[in-house]
């Protein structure tokens, strides 16, 4: 099942084709942005959370952000998950030109081909594990079923029980669930072992590693913690809304092996 | 200096203005409702006080066939009058110009220049009659302005079968004709039915009765016992055709007006206590919820020393300060649809002036009420605000707990969406809250059905009398009563198909302690135009012997079918009977008795028995035949069948579309109020949920789907419920406003089901779409950062 091919876009009509990109260095990319800004307005003060980033995603990779709080990345994190729009630069999944989606077609390009893994895994509470799992498969095109994404996480056996009946490390193994269900083009995790111990976290990543293997899906992780860095293909290192440095690991350490 | 903690109040009310104007205006239709209904019971009963007072409105007033003015001095004479005075009162059929169907009047007498002791006239415009000038009258206001004449005017009328002409000197008004009817007639109509005023000499020579007079009223002295005056007036009076003494609750002017006032303080029974509880229970969810979101606020204000009172105190000044708003928008809203409700009795009951003023006191209860409901719905969080452990207040709350239960279960066996199991496992989740929203709805719901329902119940009442009941086409009334020879008179005139007498003899009943002055109607063998109708619609004929009571007068009396009740004729022949009471119908108009013709002939041995005549006619001959009718000086009144139902149901159709606006609007203050307010606590607890599902691709129409869902189906449950409270409501209001001249029969159509279904469900779904509208502003960024 590797590289899953990114899930046609309906309304890819008049997408220019930007051959050049999609052949530097050899790597399909996934995402490709150039002199991406971001800038809020907070009453007075204007805050500069993306100075100019350019970047390449190859389709298929484990990518690590890592950064000080309020360097740009979880900023970045939104606006390639379509949450959120640059304020200037450009920025294209394949054949598709973010910028320019309003908010219903980001809305599409969410459902198809984005899974989310939150920090503090937002759950529904009212829903069990297997219903907030369904809760994407619901609205998707092609979706495991969510059984099967529960016992790819381990859950298998827990499928109805509630968020308030599963541990910390559980319910967000379920967020992971739910998030690879829809096989995902890209996986975007922001802290997703933020709250949790060290060995739940340990699970989590596994978890996190088998889906980019098995599902071939590109895999961006947001984190603190430099440890985790060692787990991805490339690590980019955030400072003041910019890239400061870009590095490659020769060979990846599998998430089992990691403790913090 | 204002202390942070009232600061803190009023930023929390501003932030939650939304909320807090919904609440407001449901306390405000309680307060407005009340304001309204008590203002305007006030102002009329002292407008009308005062008018008795002013213009010496009598205590009791009794007719007679012919008496000698001497009489009055008798009367006068009686422990416990007051003050007495005679007057001519005299049927005239008027003449006006282009005018088929005939017009009448009502010619009281008066001294030179309008005087009179009691029932004084109130000059509007013009000067009174002199006493001696033939011709000089002063016609009501009404008559004047339905008819468009004024002083200087002249009048063709027959005055006791002599053609006279009228003029008209002063147009006026007198407590005793506040409300007035045509005799025969069930609406009042002031175009065809005047009330005049002549010179007592002048109107002696038109009508024949130098020195003499038929009509009595007087004033009693305080204290006096009027049951035993009224004895001695009708033992005074009988030998000259007395009818009866009655009383002020007897007298018609008063007893309608009575009625009217005893309808709005029913509705001050009913009306405002739905608005009250709504917004009780509104408080009560609303602050409820608002305490558990400030949980930690709450453990900081007591960690800083605020202690528990202080902190429950600044809650329920949050529900009070709502309250106040509420009493302030619905005072003034209650006090100008008071005026202006005010205005339109002015216009149906004649008052020379009115005080609209809404004394301090019903503002102040009203308030109270609202401060009182207010502050119960809020008294369950405040105490709850009050109780909670500083270091517990500080930690988050346990998160809600979902488990699998029956509702669970249900929802995966009809395969529910997860958005479905969103939706009904967080109503079932909150079920008290869930309870107030379907309960708002429905009462309000309930309260619109219930006064739709009085229309229906109006038509209702309507079709019973006019279809059913009176089949005729024309109903005929005679100066005097006729003999049969009538009948055979009236069939020769062009276009009548037939004839039926009708005929009515006041008699007064008595059993044990109790009495009514009533007429008894006689029913003939073979008639086709009149019948009785109960309230079902089901004819029922009068027994072969004895008496038919309707329920009401049989309940007045104490009378069951086969208990024997004394019959004393009325006027006329003064003999009294022992009859039968052989049955009782169940009317929806009056409080009659009924008995066939041949019984009523029997009592009264009455050589002139028909009072009025009914007739069937083929309407191409129509206005020819009321042409001749009118020409006829034994014929007092010509009564169209289909004119009165048109003008009855115009009178119905005036009165309670001017009052179904407010009911619409205040109806739906409840559903927006109810349903706003429970959609915005449904926002905010969820926003992070809807949020979340922003982030998962769902769009923003299936996240508004969520959030709308759950009101969507909270509403539909409340439909049902709302025609349910609708049906008894209805049934209550019907009870309440029922009296003694009419009884209203609960008889709703299936559109008003439909139509206030209609009206709660419009102003649900447009608030519910408006809370909807933040979901637009969902911030799906800030949501990944944050705990729930």
């Amino acid at each position: 099942m590797r590289n899953a091919a990114p899930q046609q876009l309906s309304y890819a009509s008049a997408m220019p084709h930007r051959v050049d990109q999609q052949l530097a260095n050899g790597h399909k990319h996934a995402f490709v942005g150039r002199s991406l800004r971001k800038t809020y307005i907070t009453g007075e003060t204007e805050v500069h959370a993306l100075r100019g980033v350019d970047l390449d995603i190859h389709a298929g990779e484990v990518l690590v952000l890592l950064g000080p709080s309020g360097s740009g990345k979880s900023t970045l994190l939104n606006i390639i998950g379509g949450l959120d729009r640059p304020t200037a630069g450009e920025l294209w999944y394949y054949d598709t030109d973010l910028t320019a989606l309003d908010d219903a077609e980001l809305t599409r390009f969410r459902r198809a081909n984005i899974g989310f893994v939150f920090q503090f895994y937002n759950l529904i509470p009212s829903l069990t594990a297997e219903e907030n799992v369904r809760l994407v498969t619901d609205i998707s095109d092609n979706p495991m079923p969510a059984a099967e994404a529960l016992e790819l996480v381990g859950l298998g056996e827990r499928r109805t029980h509630f968020p308030a009946q599963l541990s910390g490390g559980e319910q967000q193994r379920v967020a992971v669930a739910r998030a690879i269900a829809k096989r995902p083009g890209v996986l975007l995790c922001d802290e997703p072992t933020g709250a949790l111990d060290s060995q739940t976290g340990v699970r989590v990543l596994e978890t996190l590693a088998q889906a980019n293997q098995e599902l071939g899906t590109t895999l961006i992780l947001i984190t603190h913690n430099a440890g985790i860095a060692a787990m991805a293909d490339r690590v980019f290192n955030f400072l003041d809304g910019q890239i400061a440095s870009v590095m490659e690991n020769e060979t990846r350490v599998p998430a089992s092996e990691m403790a913090w | 200096m204002v202390k942070a903690l009232d600061t803190k109040l009023m930023r929390d009310l501003w932030h939650m203005r939304g909320q807090a104007f919904a609440i407001a205006l449901v306390i405000g239709a309680a307060t407005a409702t009340f304001v309204m209904a008590m203002g305007v019971h006030h102002s009329l009963t002292e407008t009308r006080d005062a008018y008795y007072d002013r213009q010496r409105y009598a205590d009791v007033f009794v007719n007679m066939v012919r008496a000698p003015r001497s009489i009055v001095d008798q009367v006068a004479a009686i422990d416990g009058v007051a003050e007495a005075e005679g007057r001519i009162e005299l049927y005239s059929t008027l003449e006006l110009p282009g005018r088929i169907t005939p017009v009448r009047a009502m010619i009281n007498s008066v001294g030179d220049g309008g005087a009179s002791k009691l029932n004084r006239l109130v000059l509007l415009r013009g000067r009174g009659p002199v006493s001696d000038k033939e011709g000089e009258v002063v016609i009501d206001k009404a008559f004047a302005d339905a008819n468009a004449m004024d002083v200087g005017d002249r009048i063709d009328a027959i005055i006791y079968g002599s053609r006279s002409q009228l003029e008209v000197v002063g147009i006026g008004l007198a407590p005793d004709y506040i409300w007035s009817i045509a005799p025969g007639e069930l609406v009042p109509d002031a175009s065809r039915y005047g009330i005049f005023w002549m010179g007592e000499k002048a109107l002696e020579a038109a009508s024949n009765r130098t020195g003499a007079i038929n009509a009595i009223s007087l004033i009693i002295q305080r204290g006096a016992n009027e049951a035993e005056i009224i004895r001695h007036v009708d033992a005074l009076t009988a030998k000259y055709g007395g009818t009866g003494a009655i009383g002020r609750e007897d007298h018609l002017s008063n007893t309608f007006l009575q009625s009217e006032l005893d309808q709005l303080e029913a509705m001050t029974r009913i009306i405002p206590p739905i608005f009250l509880v709504v917004s009780t229970f509104l408080v009560y969810v609303v602050l409820g919820r608002t305490i558990r979101t400030e949980r930690g606020v709450i453990g900081l204000l007591k960690a800083f020393g605020h202690t528990n009172g202080s902190v429950g105190w600044h809650y329920l000044k949050f529900a009070l300060a709502v309250a106040l708003l509420g009493i302030i928008l619905g005072s003034a809203a209650g006090w100008w649809m008071g005026r202006s409700m005010t205005a339109q009795y002015a216009e149906y009951y004649r008052f020379p002036f009115l005080y609209y003023q809404v004394s301090a006191n019903v503002f102040l209860t009203g308030a109270a009420l609202a401060f009182g409901s207010a502050a119960i719905g809020a008294m369950g969080g405040v105490r709850s605000a009050a109780a909670l452990n500083p270091a517990v207040a500080m930690s988050p709350p346990p998160p809600p707990i979902y488990r699998a239960g029956l509702i669970e279960r249900l929802g995966e066996k009809a395969g529910l969406s997860a958005v479905g199991n969103m939706i009904v496992r967080h109503i079932v989740r909150w079920p008290g809250r869930s309870a107030v929203t379907v309960f708002g709805v429905a009462l309000s719901l309930g309260l619109l059905f219930s006064v739709l329902q009085f229309i229906d119940s109006s038509r209702a009442m309507l079709d019973n009398y006019f279809s059913r009941a009176q089949r005729q086409d024309i109903s005929v009334s005679f100066i005097e009563p006729r003999n049969e020879k009538v009948l055979s008179e009236l069939a020769l005139l062009p276009g009548v198909i037939r004839v039926e007498p009708a005929r009515a003899v006041p008699v007064m009943l008595r059993h044990g302690a109790r009495s009514k002055r009533v007429a008894i109607e006689a029913a003939h063998s073979g008639e086709m135009l009149t019948s009785r109708v109960d309230a079902q619609g089901f004819e029922v004929t009068p027994p072969a012997s004895g008496l038919m009571l309707s329920r009401a007068l049989a309940d007045q009396l104490d009378l069951r079918p086969g208990d024997k009740v004394e019959v004393e004729l009325l006027g006329g022949r003064q003999t009294s009977a022992t009859l039968n009471v052989a049955s009782t119908i169940d009317e929806l108009i009056g409080t009659r008795a009924y008995a066939q013709s041949d019984v009523l002939q029997n009592l009264s041995r009455d050589a002139s028995p028909v009072g009025s005549a009914n007739l069937l006619i083929d309407h191409a001959h129509r206005d020819e035949l009321i042409g001749k009718l009118a020409e006829m000086p034994m014929v007092l009144g010509v009564t169209e069948r289909d004119a009165a139902m048109e003008l009855f149901e115009r009178i119905i159709d005036e009165n309670i579309m001017s009052m179904m606006g407010f009911y619409i609007a205040f109806a739906s203050a409840i559903a927006i109020g109810v349903v706003y307010n429970s959609a915005r606590i449904l926002f905010s607890e969820r926003a992070h949920e809807l949020a979340t599902l922003r982030v998962l691709g769902y769009h923003r129409s299936e996240v508004g789907v969520v959030l709308l869902g759950e009101v969507a189906l909270l509403v539909a449950i409340a439909v049902p419920a709302g025609c349910f409270i609708g049906y008894w409501l209805a049934r209550l209001m019907v009870a309440m406003f029922s009296s003694d001249l009419f009884r209203l029969p609960f008889a709703p159509e299936r559109s008003s089901y439909g139509v206030a279904t209609l009206v709660v469900l419009a102003a649900a779904t447009a608030t519910a779409l408006i809370v909807a509208r933040r979901v637009n502003r969902l911030d799906m960024v800030r949501v990944l950062k944050a705990h729930d």
